[in-house]
């Protein structure tokens, strides 16, 4: 279904995943679970032999989720929610969701009460990650979400099991990341959405088939020396609807650096398998990644790491990345901002939200910052 | 001999020491601690930390009607209006030093429980970016219907108690006594029972209390529990409650909808809302937001775990199924026969369960609800004549099914 994709057909499948998701499901009669971000650990959920699906919003119009959440909740959330009860909750065998604010909170319950016939389980991330209780608390989830799932399948895991399914997740990581690189230095090659259409893709089907696809496109790029690009990093959670990608390519803007759930984040997230149990590694690869939730993110932490990806890179400006209506984003911005703008760093803030069909005032802004950009230190 | 004060009269004396011992912490020897209003301050207590509240401070300005004026001052800041309106007057406040009252004295150290919600940590979070002040988050993972998940959850948040304490220790550079933490508890679960008794009085018919009698009354129990003065108050309380329903006295003569109200209250609005609802016969008993302070507290038991099974267990960190099931044992115990469900644009940790939790509680009770959304604290987001033609409207409605 997904091991012979070229980067044409993964654009395609990533704005729409579901048929394809549907089609496997049917074809394997294998049964799928949804997640939404962040910090769920998949490998847990493939060991199993279930496909982990991070679901991602959708584009298509919101009809019942306003009546269960206001419209000043996170747009994500909605969308979520929304893609769940009118569009593709019959695709799902089961959910299992992250806590990782007041949102998420409400969201899993509202979830769990809509959907009484399906599996639908909590991981109840710690909201705090520099005590030694926040290591034990994960391992105790993890240990939590594999019981709830062989009590739900009816089926053990094994240690094996779960270093086989490591071993999956970490190699399209590792494809992720060399393709990155290789997106950064030569961006004719590899567009902004066609990496973070991977990437996404990466996020919702069957890595080991989907591996084979990144596997086969890395070996058979033909590298494409561009210039004209200005170089720039993505900051935030998660960059939606997808055109946002493809307005960046039409400007001629070359992420070299993020700090995205459905990016950077992400691609942390290899699991190193040491000499303790899959537990403990999964434990640790918690703590190891620039932590999933913003909600966590101490905002000087964040800033020295958006400073030195800066820096590394030689970028040109930070792109932030706000999405309507994130609490945790609108408390913290203004100081990042006061940092970001006190460094001398060039800045531009996006505001985004779910189901946006229009994006002509997101390509007006960005051309004006970058003109105004390119009269004075370009 | 002294004449017995009233508990009105106690308020005003616990408060006014409680702010003067506050604002000379320092020169007493001892700290202040920002908390939020659900969180283990008996811990602070214990350790001779004032407990200040900037909620608290916040609720007095938006009474005052201040909300507007100051949340446009913090929204100049950068923050967008979408944030709660405490925390936007509050930030305000920060900038400008604008407040009807004298303020509140600058924080040491930060607590943020979020059983409360997540909003506080990163409001406080700001605040102590402001000053680099050390800030202890005690992390409450929302409290299950599994049995043996919150045995797990609970142990996870004994834990982090320890760390509490230990944090504690290192900033005060003293031992925690954990005998002082016993009799705290003491004063603690004794003060939860009054102030249980005191709301629960709203079950006699008619009623002697509203829920604005209990968002007055509640005062006390948040920011003086733990405390011998805080056991007298409720203790007088009751007393002057019981004597008004041995008497009869209601707060409306003619009382005729027993309501239910969910979230916090619009606090600008607080005495209007009394009043408009008192023309059409009907008083609001009670919420499951004054009862967040109706604490358990099992004496028996290792102080840390009776702390963290009671704070775990709040309404603002229960499942929807369970915070319906507080309300429906209310519906009953009160017997009321009409809720008010506000949906409260700052208190985003209240009102996100506000649909689902409408949708139960009328499917079990066949009593039809009010809804209508607003601010707590903002009156730019309050239209006047739409709350009150709902009002209006909802009344005849309850009228039509009485008849």
């Amino acid at each position: 279904m997904w091991e012979s994709l070229n980067l044409k057909k993964i654009v395609e499948y990533a704005k729409d995943p579901y048929p394809s998701i549907r089609k496997w499901a049917k074809d394997t009669g294998k049964k799928v679970v949804g997640s939404t971000i962040a910090d769920v650990p998949e490998e847990v959920i493939y060991a199993f032999g279930f496909l982990p699906v991070a679901i991602l919003g959708t584009n298509k119009p919101l009809k019942k989720a306003p009546s269960l959440l206001p419209d000043n909740a996170c747009s994500l959330a909605r969308s979520n929610l929304e893609l769940a009860l009118s569009y593709e909750g019959d695709l799902f065998g089961g959910f299992v969701l992250p806590q990782v604010c007041d949102t998420t909170q409400h969201l899993s319950d509202i979830w769990r009460i809509n959907f009484p016939d399906k599996y639908v389980e909590s991981y109840l991330a710690p909201r705090q990650v520099d005590r030694p209780s926040a290591r034990y608390w994960v391992k105790e989830e993890i240990e939590r979400l594999i019981a709830s799932l062989g009590k739900w399948s009816g089926k053990a895991v094994s240690d094996e099991d779960l270093n086989k399914s490591i071993a999956i997740h970490n190699e399209n990581k590792e494809l992720l990341k060399e393709l990155y690189e290789i997106k950064k230095k030569f961006p004719g090659t590899i567009t902004n959405k066609e990496f973070f259409a991977m990437l996404k893709l990466s996020e919702q089907v069957d890595k080991a088939e989907f591996n084979k696809s990144l596997m086969a496109i890395k070996d058979n790029l033909k590298l494409k020396e561009e210039k004209g690009y200005t170089d720039i990093i993505l900051v935030g959670i998660t960059c939606d609807p997808p055109e946002i990608y493809e307005t960046f390519d039409e400007l001629k803007l070359n992420i070299v650096g993020d700090t995205l759930v459905t990016g950077t984040r992400y691609l942390q997230g290899d699991v190193t398998l040491g000499n303790g149990s899959p537990i403990d590694a999964l434990t640790e690869r918690h703590f190891k990644k620039g932590f999933y939730s913003p909600i966590h993110d101490n905002v000087y932490k964040n800033f020295e790491e958006i400073k030195k990806l800066y820096k590394e890179t030689n970028a040109k400006a930070i792109i932030y990345v706000h999405i309507e209506f994130c609490e945790s984003q609108e408390f913290d911005l203004p100081d990042l901002k006061k940092m970001i703008k006190k460094e001398g760093i060039p800045l531009h803030v996006l505001d985004t939200e779910y189901q946006t069909t229009s994006l002509s005032h997101v390509r007006t802004r960005l051309q004006a910052f970058f003109e105004s950009l390119k009269g004075g230190s370009l | 001999m002294s004449e017995k004060l009233t508990s009105k009269q106690m308020s005003r004396k616990i408060t006014d020491a409680y702010l003067e011992e506050a604002f000379h912490a320092h020169e007493l020897g001892k700290l202040i601690g920002y908390s939020t209003a659900i969180s283990p301050v008996e811990l602070f207590v214990a350790h001779d930390i004032i407990p200040v509240y900037p909620e608290n401070h916040s609720v007095a300005n938006l009474t005052a009607k201040k909300g507007a004026e100051m949340c446009a001052i913090t929204e100049n800041l950068g923050y967008t209006s979408h944030l709660c309106a405490y925390a936007r007057s509050d930030l305000a406040y920060r900038h400008t030093g604008m407040t009807v009252t004298k303020g509140i004295p600058e924080p040491d150290l930060f607590l943020a429980c979020n059983a409360q919600c997540f909003t506080l940590t990163k409001w406080f979070q700001v605040l102590a970016r402001r000053g680099n002040i050390p800030l202890f988050v005690f992390d409450t993972p929302e409290y299950v219907m599994d049995k043996k998940t919150r045995e797990e959850i609970v142990k996870y948040c004994v834990v982090q108690l320890k760390e509490l304490i230990g944090f504690l220790e290192e900033v005060t550079k003293k031992k925690f006594d954990y005998d002082r933490l016993k009799e705290v508890m003491k004063y603690s679960a004794a003060s939860s029972v009054l102030y249980k008794k005191f709301l629960d009085m709203a079950q006699y018919k008619p009623s002697p209390i509203s829920i604005f009698d209990a968002l007055i009354g509640m005062a006390i129990a948040v920011y003086r529990r733990g405390t011998q003065e805080c056991v007298e108050y409720y203790q007088t309380l009751c007393d002057e409650i019981q004597a008004k329903v041995d008497q009869g006295i209601g707060v409306i003569q003619n009382e005729k909808y027993r309501l239910y109200w969910e979230n916090l209250p619009v606090w600008f609005k607080f005495s209007d809302h009394a009043k408009l609802l008192g023309s059409y016969g009907g008083v609001i008993l009670t919420s499951l937001y004054v009862h967040a302070w109706s604490f358990e507290f099992d004496l028996n038991k290792d102080p840390l775990v009776t702390l963290a099974e009671n704070y775990v267990s709040r309404f603002s960190n229960s499942t929807i199924e369970d915070r319906a099931s507080m309300a429906l044992k209310l519906f009953e115990k009160y017997s009321m026969n009409g809720m008010i469900m506000f949906m409260n644009r700052s208190c985003k940790a209240v009102s996100f369960a506000v649909p689902t939790l409408k949708d139960i509680l009328t499917k079990k009770t066949g009593i039809p609800a009010l809804v209508f959304e607003s601010d707590m604290g903002d009156q730019r987001f309050y239209a006047e004549s739409q709350v009150r033609t709902r009002i209006e409207a909802y009344f005849e409605t309850l009228d039509r099914l009485q008849a």
